[in-house]
């Protein structure tokens, strides 16, 4: 008698029975894929979370675990809009209740750092939902000290949410959820782009969590991080639960089933050894200097961006200030036909450099030279192509072939040729006349460097390509990046992700550790 | 976190801001409008802005000086037209001033407390919340909008702008809604799932208080448009 069960434990769990959703219109669509919106989003789907007990949804893109994640804290069918058929209650409050009523309820994490506060200061976001629910500024005190000490966030007070590193928003995230007290915490893909230290930091917070009782609920492709937080693994495929585990079974599954689920791998050792091997390599290979070919090297780069970057203390003994950034950079040596993954935690001027590459930054101090050349930064511009992670500024025109064709001449019968070839090789043949913006994150990721080499540019730089991405399509971003490395570009790799490092990239330059500016 | 004795509160702020707007629309004589001006700089002092004050004061004497300068009977059509400018520019800045002093000192949390003690419904506190979170996002956009933009040859430099307007503006302007889009609905998630939309009172942890400083500050910087309108001045 499921009836009766629903109204015995109410306080932490989440009881589903044969639910079946699927969007209506556009809504929830443009979140991610495009070829998804004629399926259910989920199909069939029963499942119940004890009260204590720590979930993780897992599957490819796609297969409804955020949907899943979005029916637990109310906000399908209301602010999600469709077809729902089949009951579910989450502490025993039925869906399709207004998402008010889920507030005191359920604490929820989203992926994408940047978008995920509405203040402007961590203190107010900390704050704001003990305002909403009308505590007095007392309590509110009260519990903002004591959420700051159980996560041990001091540092995060009081300052602008906007200077906050990603991983440093992700925590105050869960912080922010946690204010109200809530019996259960939903967290959809938190780890999205983050570094291995925020993800353990993440992970910290939710072991505390999981200490103190709450129910967690973790929608993620990831799973090395949440091998030991894990009670039961739940995977998802096509909006259908298509296997029920204990953490016990699954962690003995072996790597090669994982992998066919789509997920990511549980045991990062083997892929953290063949990076440590590869960054070895490339120290060993420039001291030997047997370089030929086309190259960009660096001498004594020095990096930086602030309020008065031309000047920042040329002798470097001061230290940055607030909003400026200065680093010195080892010697690079990047080669045509290889590629380079650039790793290094958050901060260490991953992107900095990138943009000082892309002549986007003038530097600071230091050459950048090609083929032993020094470079003026806008001919670097000229030459090197940088494909952000949010691809979406890099997209201006109406369809997938004018893009190709921005700012040339589309009557010369060369050009059009050229440009039939790289839409044949870059698979967005069938694509040409969509628009840009109709296309799923992949497609756009190929789009954009389909422009790139329009242009011919020879440097290719990518800014975190994976993020997010499940197993297909990180070895889809894999093949591209090999298509790149055939074609005898420079191919550069912004990444945290040691899975695409170990299995796809040639060389790993770590931009750790910070030397911060010492003078020579 | 306790204020500046000398530091105003946000309904002050408010209504300096009204009053800036009034003296656009009273057509006040200039130097009653001088000396709004520099009563309504001197509050920056406090609150730390002394660089934004200096910058904001010497424009503002410059075109004074500009629109004082030229004579009025000048055979010169082009003198004229720069003093035409330089009055139009004049009369908006006791609005920039105010504005640019209350949005630079004012934290979002303090602007939506003082909306709420004014009893404003909340259709229309949270729209005002939406638009003060959006700014900073957009003109992170934007940023990246034109890196994209010179990475890929179209409409590079700095006077690109100027000469292809319409098309760098398409440029820019697609992407920037694209994505717009996308970001309001994640904030929207994100709000309603912290109660944004939940009826009832909401609190605040801001503690926002009039002081006798804020009442001076109203009183004193009111005379001047007062007299001049009772024509005293």
């Amino acid at each position: 008698m499921s009836h009766v069960t629903i109204e015995t434990d109410t306080t932490a769990s989440i009881i589903t029975e044969h639910v079946t959703f699927h969007y209506g219109s556009a809504a929830g669509a443009s979140s991610s894929s495009s070829e998804r919106p004629t399926r259910d989003a989920l199909n069939d789907v029963s499942l119940r979370v004890s009260p204590g007990e720590c979930v993780v949804l897992c599957g490819r893109s796609g297969c409804g675990k955020t949907s899943y994640t979005r029916l637990a804290n109310g906000l399908i069918p209301t602010f999600f809009a469709g077809e729902l058929t089949g009951a579910h209650h989450t502490a025993g409050i039925p869906a399709g209740s207004p998402v008010d009523a889920f507030t005191p309820i359920v604490g929820s994490v989203f992926q994408n750092p940047k978008t995920q506060y509405f203040n402007a200061d961590t203190t107010s976001e900390l704050a704001f939902p003990c305002e909403n629910m009308g505590m007095p500024a007392d309590e509110i005190r009260r519990r903002l000290a004591e959420t700051v000490r159980r996560f041990g966030i001091e540092p995060l007070l009081n300052r602008s949410v906007f200077r906050l590193s990603g991983g440093q928003k992700q925590r105050l995230a869960v912080a922010a959820a946690t204010m109200l007290h809530p019996p259960i915490m939903v967290l959809d893909e938190p780890t999205g782009n983050l570094d291995a230290r925020s993800i353990d930091e993440l992970h910290g917070m939710i072991a505390r969590l999981k200490e103190s009782g709450t129910t967690v609920v973790i929608a993620e492709h990831r799973l090395a991080w949440c091998r030991d937080l894990a009670d039961r693994f739940v995977v998802f495929e096509h909006g259908r639960v298509i296997g029920d585990y204990t953490a016990r079974d699954f962690l003995v599954l072996s790597p090669e089933t994982i992998m066919s689920m789509g997920l990511r791998a549980l045991d990062m050792r083997p892929y953290r050894a063949v990076v440590e091997a590869k960054r070895h390599d490339v120290t060993v290979r420039n001291a030997a200097d047997d370089e030929t070919g086309p190259m960009l090297r660096t001498r004594m780069l020095r990096i930086g961006y602030g309020r008065r970057r031309g000047m920042i203390d040329p002798i470097g003994r001061g230290r940055p200030k607030r909003g400026e950034f200065l680093r010195d950079v080892p010697d690079l040596t990047l080669r045509a036909g290889r590629i380079t993954a650039l790793m290094g935690a958050n901060g260490t001027g991953k992107s900095t450099l990138v943009r000082t590459l892309c002549g986007l930054l003038r530097p600071i101090g230091g050459a950048i030279l090609w083929d032993g050349k020094p470079v003026r930064a806008a001919a670097l511009t000229r030459r090197a192509f940088l494909v952000m992670q949010d691809v979406n500024y890099q997209l201006f025109a109406d369809s997938v072939r004018e893009e190709l064709m921005l700012g040339l001449d589309e009557n010369d019968s060369e050009i059009r040729r050229r440009c039939d070839r790289l839409l044949r090789d870059l698979d967005l043949e069938t694509l040409a006349d969509r628009h840009p913006m109709s296309l799923s994150g992949g497609e756009k990721q190929r789009t954009a460097i389909a422009s790139a080499l329009m242009c011919g540019k020879e440097l290719i730089v990518l800014d975190e390509p994976t993020s997010g991405l499940d197993r297909f399509h990180m070895r889809q971003v894999g093949l591209l990046l090999q298509r790149l490395k055939r074609a005898g570009r420079i191919v550069v790799v912004v990444t945290h992700d040691e899975e695409l490092a170990a299995d796809w990239c040639d060389d790993v330059i770590d931009l750790d550790p910070v030397e911060t500016s010492s003078s020579i | 976190m306790t204020a500046h004795p000398l530091a105003l509160d946000p309904r002050t702020k408010l209504f300096l801001l009204l009053l800036a707007n009034l003296l656009l629309f009273f057509h006040v004589h200039t130097h009653t409008e001088i000396m709004l001006v520099t009563l309504t700089l001197l509050p920056m002092l406090p609150a730390g802005r002394w660089r934004m004050a200096l910058r904001l004061g010497a424009t503002y004497a410059a075109l004074v000086a500009v629109s004082c300068l030229v004579p009025a009977d000048s055979p010169n059509p082009w003198l004229h037209l720069v003093a035409l400018l330089a009055v139009g520019l004049r009369m908006m800045m006791p609005c920039l001033i105010t504005g640019a002093y209350a949005f630079s000192t004012t934290k979002t949390s303090e602007f939506v407390c003082a909306m709420r003690r004014m009893r404003m419904p909340e259709t229309i506190v949270i729209p005002c919340m939406v638009v003060i979170r959006f700014f900073p996002t957009i003109v992170q956009d934007y940023r990246q909008i034109r890196a994209a933009m010179a990475l890929r040859g179209v409409a590079e430099g700095r006077f690109a702008l100027v000469r292809h307007p319409m098309q760098s503006l398409e440029y820019v302007l697609v992407p920037l809604m694209m994505n717009a889009a996308n970001v309001a609905q994640d904030l929207s998630v994100a709000a309603l799932t912290k109660g944004l939309g939940r009826p009832g009172t909401h609190t605040s942890l801001t503690v926002i208080r009039m002081r006798p400083v804020d009442w001076l500050a109203m009183i004193v910087c009111a005379t001047p448009l007062a007299l001049d309108i009772l024509g005293v001045l």
